[in-house]
């Protein structure tokens, strides 16, 4: 057999796998909509079986350059931080995708709408996986970043898939916002750190000494955009919104893949992060205001996604304060923390989906009592939320227990600070899900399908498993951890029945939240009270406000400009006039504006120009429209005579052809125009301030032209040189015009340019005239 | 309308005048004018039959018709000329013969690809022209067929509101 059968390179197979994904599934689901999901769901296996496989294989990677110039590489690294994340794409989005092949044709049904939006829908949620899985593997910073905008873009449109909502086209595009624009100072942070240290490659990066201030301040750039996807505190207000998604969507992307491609770039920084202390600092109280911020507004909401988006941000904060504290639990706790919550985190999305398509309610106070109608589920999101609030004998309680561990190590604050971040995860997690479970039964719920409680059963005992099964999650854990780390990273986990500092913490963890629980009456007043000061002074008015801002700013200009046809053309001549004038001014021009000799030979030529400048003003005398055409006509056509005149052939003719065809053109704008408009602006007089205006503008750009030209003419020409070139090499090119060899074949690519340019204008007037029909 | 004299003359025209703009473009690599020029001389000369027989007239000819493929043809071409050479890892806008070859004659004229590429521009410009000027006179005529059937509407019943009213 051939060796790329026997052998396959890993990383290249993923990759193809992973884009071929959302084509093939978009491709057949146009032809087939009932086709869409098994697609969606075979590819998505493939892509799963894939990492599955890399586990097992040795480390993959494909390394070629793609634009040598420039120094950018194709490179692909399919590594042990990489195969988690693209585990985590995967595999979180196969039990996404098989949720969703029954979710999205019920949604769709439900806002009447047809079942052949599918493909899009599964299109652009396996566009994204594939973005994700390149994101992850990326080993050049700059193939990164297109594959970290295109997860932005795939999510834009993930977001607002019920296009017909406004909140949910609101919401989109204050997502790709906010997470467009600072991913604009990852690109700026990357640049930064090319000029710096001279390559793209991040291996390469992390093995370079590096302890430059502007080292440090591209690494800060990087880290705004990464805590911006990863929703923290200030950038966090786009996440709740974002909840106007279908659930599938948020079950993925704001579990375990976009909110999680943030704190995966951090970890792909960290090694060079990490000899930074203020970035740390910075991490660490940017990660506890996430998790306060996101705790506390988590439990004053009640519509079921809110709690569960707010509850994220929270999540993530851990994430980064275990960065920020970044001793060898923090690292490794990082790494564990994202896995283990993106796990439990999607089952309690896919749960509120499910709870809402049974009862129709999306508010918890809604639902309850749904533990004896639907006990399946009940388990399913019961054991994710146990997982989520640390319990013993789940996946989670060694999330917290290395949180804890990491916090300690710091010191006794950070651990009582550990402790209070544990207790309000403890009260919101456990308000959910005795909410939507347990007390009376508000809504009698409808039977749904096993695609839809199944995953979240999967997901939930997948908690419990791993919980006593250890070993496969720490294998993965340890080799995602040996990147961030730059080193060897080891977990020791195991449940031990003493009076060590993580147990107590743990204990006191759930006193307190149990605490918290049955106490609400008293703190629910003072939440509430934090929640609507954050609407009022948060991150979401400042941006709603710059927002409305500029479309003020925007709508006033487009006033201005389009009130009339003088104003446009005013827009454009007058700050074309000013700003060349102002370079003419501060241009050095000893030599400049001389007056030459004036032989007899120039007197043609002289005269000609005078007959052109006599064109010119009349042009400006008649107000019947035929007149002016014919009168602009008379300008073109004496100025082609002086080409003539100074020996230039081929300009003359291209200039006769084009004042003729020009004079055609205006003559059928005119037949297009209604007759009444035209007549009454042949008599009506302009009025008294448009005329001066445009006698100011007027002077101001004649004035700016007649110096610039002026000035150039008289500085002798720079050298002929290059034209003698061409002249030289124009019976190479076959030729003896050199003026079309020029065109066709020394600067051919400029006409390529500009014919494309025709073709565009042509379509441009089909559109308007023909609405788009060619024939 | 024109007289008889003038659509004659406008008719005898159409064909000496495309000779000439395929002169000016396949001389053009060695005399004046180029693709560009040989263009719009031809839609020139198309326009011509325009101004003679009317736009409804004009609109029939199958070279107005189809004038506004002509551009997609022209560019295809054109990109086809400049781009090809980039499968055989050559650069862009590389012409055959290469310099020092020497090219294939049919009398004076020579084969050589620049020659092509001048012809996608050559069927660009007169594509653009005529298409242009060929959408603008379908339009009036369309118009002048609607204030016909206005005009129909209002004579056969008095007083009922016009259906399809000016535009503007």
């Amino acid at each position: 057999m051939p060796e790329f059968i026997t052998n396959p390179n890993l990383a290249l197979l993923l990759f193809c796998a992973a884009f071929a994904a959302p084509l093939l599934t978009t491709v057949i689901g146009t032809w087939r909509p009932a086709l869409t999901g098994i697609v969606a769901i075979v590819t998505t296996a493939a892509c799963l079986a894939i990492v599955g496989i890399s586990y097992v294989a040795e480390l993959s990677s494909i390394n070629v350059p793609w634009s040598e110039t420039l120094g950018l590489r194709f490179h692909l690294e399919l590594d042990g931080l990489a195969q988690m994340y693209a585990l985590l794409a995967t595999g979180i989005g196969l039990l996404v995708v098989i949720y969703a092949s029954r979710y999205i044709p019920l949604h769709l049904e439900h806002h009447h709408r047809g079942l052949d939006e599918q493909p899009r829908f599964f299109g652009f949620l396996l566009l994204f996986m594939a973005a994700m899985v390149g994101l992850v593997m990326a080993g050049d910073a700059i193939l990164q970043f297109v594959f970290w905008d295109l997860t932005a873009i795939a999510s834009f449109y993930l977001i607002g898939f019920d296009r017909d909502r406004e909140d949910s086209r609101t919401s989109a595009l204050m997502a790709l916002l906010v997470t467009g624009i600072s991913a604009v100072l990852v690109l700026i942070g990357v640049l930064m750190l090319r000029s710096e240290l001279g390559t793209y490659s991040i291996p390469e990066m992390i093995t370079l000494e590096s302890g430059g201030t502007n080292v440090g301040i591209a690494l800060g750039l990087i880290g705004i955009g990464a805590l911006a996807k990863s929703a923290q505190v200030p950038f966090h207000f786009w996440l709740p919104n974002a909840m106007t998604a279908p659930t599938p969507v948020s079950a993925y992307l704001h579990s375990a893949a976009m909110v999680a491609a943030g704190v995966f770039m951090i970890g792909r920084y960290y090694p060079m992060i990490a000899s930074f202390d203020w970035l740390l600092d910075a991490m660490l109280v940017i990660g506890f205001l996430s998790i306060a911020v996101g705790g506390v507004i988590s439990l004053t909401r009640d519509t079921l996604k809110q709690i569960l988006a707010w509850s994220t941000i929270s999540q993530y904060g851990y994430v980064v304060v275990m960065f920020g504290l970044g001793n060898e639990y923090g690292l490794t706790g990082a790494t564990f923390y994202v896995l283990a919550h993106a796990l439990v985190k999607s089952a309690l999305f896919l749960t509120a989906g499910a709870v809402t398509e049974a009862t129709g309610a999306t508010e918890m106070s809604e639902t309850g009592g749904l533990a004896r109608r639907m006990p399946v589920l009940a388990l399913g999101s019961g054991l994710a939320a146990a997982g989520l609030i640390a319990l013993p004998l789940t996946i989670g309680f060694f999330k917290d227990e290395l949180f804890f561990a990491a916090a300690w190590e710091r010191g006794p604050a950070f651990g009582a600070l550990a402790v209070l971040s544990a207790a309000l995860t403890f009260a919101y997690v456990s308000r959910f899900w005795i909410g939507v479970f347990l007390g009376p039964v508000r809504i009698e719920p409808r039977s749904i399908s096993w695609f839809l409680t199944g995953p979240v059963l999967v997901l939930g005992v997948s908690t419990v498993i791993f919980g006593l099964w250890t070993a496969p999650v720490i294998g993965i854990a340890e080799s995602a951890a040996t990147l961030p780390a730059n080193g060897p990273a080891q977990i020791e986990i195991a449940y031990h029945l003493d009076a060590r500092h993580e147990n107590v913490m743990a204990i006191a963890t759930w006193a307190l939240g149990i605490l918290l629980v049955v106490s609400e009456r008293w703190w629910s007043p003072a939440a509430r009270a934090v929640a609507s000061l954050g609407d009022r002074v948060g991150p979401e008015r400042l941006y709603n406000r710059t927002l409305k801002g500029l479309e003020y700013v925007s709508d006033w200009i487009h006033r201005v400009e389009v009130r009339d046809l003088r104003s446009r053309v005013a827009t454009i001549l007058a700050p074309a006039g000013i700003l060349v004038g102002l370079a003419v001014i501060f241009t050095p021009n000893s030599d400049a504006f001389e007056i030459g000799n004036f032989d007899r030979g120039d007197l043609p030529v002289a005269m000609m120009l005078l007959v052109t400048a006599l064109a010119a003003i009349a042009v400006s005398i008649p107000r019947d429209h035929l007149r002016i055409v014919i009168t602009v006509s008379c300008v073109g056509f004496s100025l082609s005579v002086i080409y003539s005149l100074l020996g230039a052939p081929d300009v003359a003719l291209v200039a006769v052809l084009v004042e003729t065809m020009l004079g055609v053109f205006f003559i059928c704008m005119l037949l297009l125009m209604p007759r009444s408009i035209l007549r009454f602006e042949t008599r009506e007089p302009s009025e008294r301030f448009g005329i001066r205006r445009d006698i100011v503008l007027a002077v101001i750009t004649g004035a700016t032209a007649f110096f610039v030209v002026w000035g150039v003419l008289s500085r002798p020409s720079p050298s002929t040189e290059l034209i003698d070139r061409y002249e030289e090499l124009t019976p190479l090119a076959h030729g003896r015009d050199v003026v079309t060899v020029i065109l066709a074949d020394f600067r051919g690519f400029d006409t390529m340019g500009e014919i494309t340019v025709i073709a565009l204008v042509m379509l441009g007037v089909m559109s308007l005239i023909r609405k788009g029909r060619l024939r | 309308m024109t007289t008889e004299m003038t659509r004659t003359t406008c008719r005898i025209l159409l064909l000496p005048i495309l000779m000439i703009s395929v002169g000016v473009l396949v001389k053009g690599y060695a005399d004046i004018g180029d693709g560009f020029s040989a263009g719009v001389i031809a839609s020139l000369g198309i326009i011509l039959q325009g101004v003679a027989f009317g736009a409804e007239e004009f609109d029939r000819l199958p070279l107005v018709r189809y004038a506004p493929l002509a551009t997609f043809a022209g560019l295809f071409l054109a990109l086809a000329v400049a781009f090809l050479p980039v499968v055989s890892g050559d650069p862009i806008f590389l012409h055959h013969p290469v310099a020092g070859d020497s090219a294939t004659h049919f009398g004076a004229l020579e084969f050589i690809t620049p020659v092509l590429f001048d012809i996608g521009v050559f069927l660009i410009v007169i594509g653009f022209c005529v298409g242009s000027i060929g959408a603008v006179a379908r339009e009036t005529v369309r118009r002048e067929r609607d204030r016909g059937a206005q005009a129909e509407t209002r004579r056969g019943s008095p007083g009922a509101p016009a259906e399809r009213g000016d535009r503007r």
